[in-house]
């Protein structure tokens, strides 16, 4: 015997609530690929919407990545004019310290980059003439937060098994434009 | 696109998912009995709730970046505010006050009035030596150290040690920048 | 609407706990585990009921308390109340949450990859027993259950289902 209830259809676990402006319902391919990294260099996921080329090998590609960052930042920091304490270059930084960039873009990609001051960082490429993305990635790092971080029976610091990261990232990644 | 300000505690608070602090108050205190049933030996208790609290700020720290858009932790100073005005006031509905600053700028106190982790909590007499709330200092200690900051977390004051507050002193030990992960010759 | 903290707060409080029983205690001897989880559930769950039934009269018989965890009692701790009930009449009766807030957060994933993240720690849990490990969890909520009933003067066992996440089934097994 059924007291009360029946079909009711489940709601979904409310996440954050996405940017104004980039549920437009357009695109749908405009990002290339997304990489999360850990403090210590370790890419706890890579994803790939649009890559039609690879001419290296995953591991070395995520390194080559890292080291990118890792270095560019050096250098943005270094040659900053408007602040008189400089470190050398190649010298250790804190997440957060000196200046730092969160995107640059060549003829053909955008890449984006949200480093937290817990030395997460996350980046995605896109279309070349994508606008601001430092809100979506935020959002990105909120849907880590509530899927990977949360979740019981992720283990720090290995790489992202997390369907329904995976499956939130991807419905979101569709919306942007 | 408007300046990412980071959000005031209030702000913060209002808009993560809260529960009934009950539900929280009580757990938390069967926890700690439970505990103590199993490990019989009162420090061994803050040894474990210590460890459990710096597991869960390891893991909070993420979430309170991600939502406070607080984007750098670099100055101690402002950290330690940031702390006892957001964080407290994200997680636990309340704010701490910082004083007692030592000359370096090195370590100083976080003074907690409130704290809902006691509420319904009596010590009994066979527990003089239990750091009830241990896990709040490993919470402070887990987070701080994500964002390269080891710290020591000591308990100051204990309102169920009959102290007048609850104070937590923290000392930063040192500042750890981030290393290049890679060898150069791999 | 009384004091309130972050979810966050009981989440990872309990997280914990689970782990250090798990993991670091009786890493060994998971039923013992599993034992104290359920013992901390019920100690919190019988404080819970006493505190929400201080007002109310008796209740007449078994189906009005159960429908009062249903309800009540669920809503105060979930902000929800517990989606579908039924009974054998002969004492059992299942409660389904179809979107039980703590295993929100929770995917089980079998992908072949998450072996090959397992071997680098040995602590990580395999795709194996990530289904043991979340009944881990579940065992903090069925002893929050059996500690409101037995409060109530019903004692009974309580077990959970989770072959449909985020859903979960408690069964109750009233004593007779």
């Amino acid at each position: 015997m059924q007291f009360f209830g029946g079909s009711a259809a489940a709601e979904i676990a409310p996440s954050p609530a996405a940017p104004p402006g980039t549920a437009t319902g357009l695109a749908g391919n405009n990002a290339n690929m997304l990489y999360i990294f850990n403090r210590s260099g370790v890419c706890l996921l890579y994803r790939e919407w649009h890559r039609p080329l690879h001419t290296l090998d995953a591991q070395q590609d995520q390194k080559l990545m890292f080291g990118l960052l890792f270095s560019l930042r050096s250098f943005t920091t270094k040659i900053d004019p408007t602040s008189v304490d400089k470190g050398n270059l190649g010298v250790p930084l804190l997440p957060g310290q000196g200046c730092s960039f969160y995107s640059f873009h060549t003829n053909t990609y955008k890449l984006s980059l949200l480093e937290s001051p817990s030395g997460v960082k996350v980046i995605l490429i896109t279309h070349p003439k994508t606008g601001d993305m430092r809100e979506p990635l935020r959002y990105i790092y909120n849907i880590y937060v509530e899927y990977v971080v949360k979740n019981p029976l992720y283990v720090n610091g290995t790489p992202i098994k997390c369907e329904l990261f995976n499956t939130n990232l991807d419905q979101y990644v569709k919306t942007l434009i | 696109m408007a300046p990412l300000a980071p959000r005031t505690g209030d702000a913060v608070f209002a808009n993560v998912e809260r529960v009934n602090a009950e539900l929280f108050t009580l757990t938390y205190g069967a926890i700690v009995r439970q505990l103590l049933t199993d490990l019989e030996e009162v420090e061994e208790v803050n040894k474990q709730l210590d460890q459990m609290g710096y597991n869960i700020g390891v893991r909070l720290i993420d979430e309170f970046l991600a939502k406070s858009g607080v984007s750098s932790c670099v100055d101690f100073r402002e950290t330690a505010d940031v702390i006892a005005k957001v964080g407290f006031k994200m997680f636990l509905g309340v704010t701490a006050s910082v004083t007692n600053w030592d000359a370096e700028g090195t370590s100083c106190s976080l003074v907690l009035d409130d704290n809902p982790l006691v509420d319904f909590v009596e010590l009994p007499d066979t527990c003089q030596g239990l750091y009830y709330c241990n896990i709040l200092s490993g919470v402070i200690r887990g987070a701080l150290e994500m964002v390269s900051m080891k710290t020591e977390v000591t308990w100051i004051r204990d309102m169920l040690h009959g102290d007048d507050a609850y104070e937590l002193r923290v000392k930063l030990l040192k500042q750890v920048p981030e290393e290049y992960p890679y060898k150069d010759d791999e | 609407m009384g004091r309130e903290v972050a979810e966050s707060c009981v989440d990872g409080v309990i997280m914990e706990m689970v782990s250090a029983y798990c993991n670091r205690f009786y890493s060994s001897k998971p039923e013992l585990a599993a034992r104290r989880i359920e013992a901390i559930g019920f100690q919190v769950g019988h404080q819970l009921s006493e505190r929400y039934t201080m007002e109310r009269p008796r209740f007449s018989d078994h189906l009005e308390a159960i429908k009062f965890i249903c309800k009540d009692f669920w809503s105060e701790l979930f902000k929800k109340q517990i989606d579908n009930l039924k009974t054998n009449h002969r004492g059992t009766f299942v409660l389904q949450d179809n979107q039980f807030r703590w295993l929100t957060h929770i995917s089980i994933d079998a992908s072949p990859d998450n072996v090959e993240a397992s071997q680098q720690d040995s602590s990580s849990p395999t795709s194996n027993n990530a289904a043991q490990f979340t009944s881990m969890h579940l065992y903090f909520p069925c002893g929050i259950i059996r500690g409101a009933l037995t409060n109530l003067g019903i004692p009974c066992a309580v077990s959970a289902d989770i072959s449909n996440l985020p859903a979960c089934s408690f069964v109750v097994r009233i004593k007779a």
